[in-house]
């Protein structure tokens, strides 16, 4: 995280937060909704749907509904840059070269969109499963 | 900020991967640094595991009733335990984490934690307790 504020520039330096800052402030409002999401999520499974989703049907059912499909797309715009900020801040704490770390960031934003985009898209699918 | 950076580089362990298991003789904030580091790559991996299992669905009835009969043997519904502490430990200790990074309860750390922990341990018994329960 150092690496990449000491490449800004000192104007942006004075003018934009401190990126190692911006990712914190992102992974605890993130965090903070996921609880909310997550115990949504749980309630919706295991409170009103009686005896939790089981069946095939349970769970189509379940996933067609326009509220439910909503939620679970927040849910997923939600947990995925939390997860893939929190594995790049792991890996960037191994102490990468200036180069490897513009490598890694460029690797989790790829990952971030692939497994947004594909969690969207089942979501979406199973509408018409 | 420079400044920051420098002393941040200073006290970096020079192996950080082995520093975050090295707790021997450590507060329980470090305790807490590594278990949620261990627990956030646990859930990462689920979620990833989660979508391919969902995906499942694609494949029409006969893959879903294969997965859920899996899914109700004694290892998966102790996994799922497992998934339960990793997502209690990590959501409460985030929770602590945000308070004491927002300055709300930076003096109260400790106690913050070991409050948040009990109830940690409360909502893994009920939802253990729920997971046999319904298989049971």
């Amino acid at each position: 995280m150092a690496t990449i504020t000491s490449e800004k520039s000192s104007k942006q330096k004075t003018t934009q937060p401190d990126s190692a800052t911006t990712v914190w402030i992102i992974q605890a409002v993130t965090g903070l909704l996921l609880i909310l999401l997550l115990g949504l999520h749980m309630i919706a499974h295991h409170f009103i749907v009686e005896g939790g989703l089981r069946t095939y049907q349970d769970v189509l059912d379940y996933v067609s509904n326009p509220v439910i499909l909503v939620l679970e797309i927040l849910f997923l715009i939600v947990v995925t840059p939390h997860a893939m900020l929190g594995l790049q801040g792991i890996v960037l704490d191994l102490g990468p070269s200036k180069s490897a770390t513009r490598t890694i960031v460029w690797v989790f934003r790829i990952l971030t969109v692939l497994i947004l985009g594909y969690g969207i898209w089942l979501a979406v699918a199973l509408q018409n499963a | 900020m420079e400044q920051a950076q420098e002393s941040l580089s200073d006290v970096r362990p020079k192996r950080p991967l082995r520093a975050w298991f090295d707790v021997r003789g450590h507060n329980a904030g470090s305790w807490a640094f590594a278990l949620n580091r261990l627990t956030g790559i646990g859930l990462a991996a689920y979620l990833i595991i989660h979508l391919v299992v969902l995906s499942t669905l694609l494949q029409g009835e006969a893959a879903w009733d294969n997965f859920i009969t899996t899914a109700k043997t004694l290892p998966f519904l102790i996994l799922d335990v497992i998934l339960i502490v990793g997502l209690v430990f990590h959501g409460l200790n985030g929770v602590r984490v945000a308070l004491v990074g927002t300055g709300v309860a930076a003096d109260k750390q400790r106690t913050l934690f070991w409050v948040l922990m009990v109830i940690g341990v409360l909502i893994t018994v009920f939802a253990a307790v729920m997971v046999f329960a319904a298989e049971g």
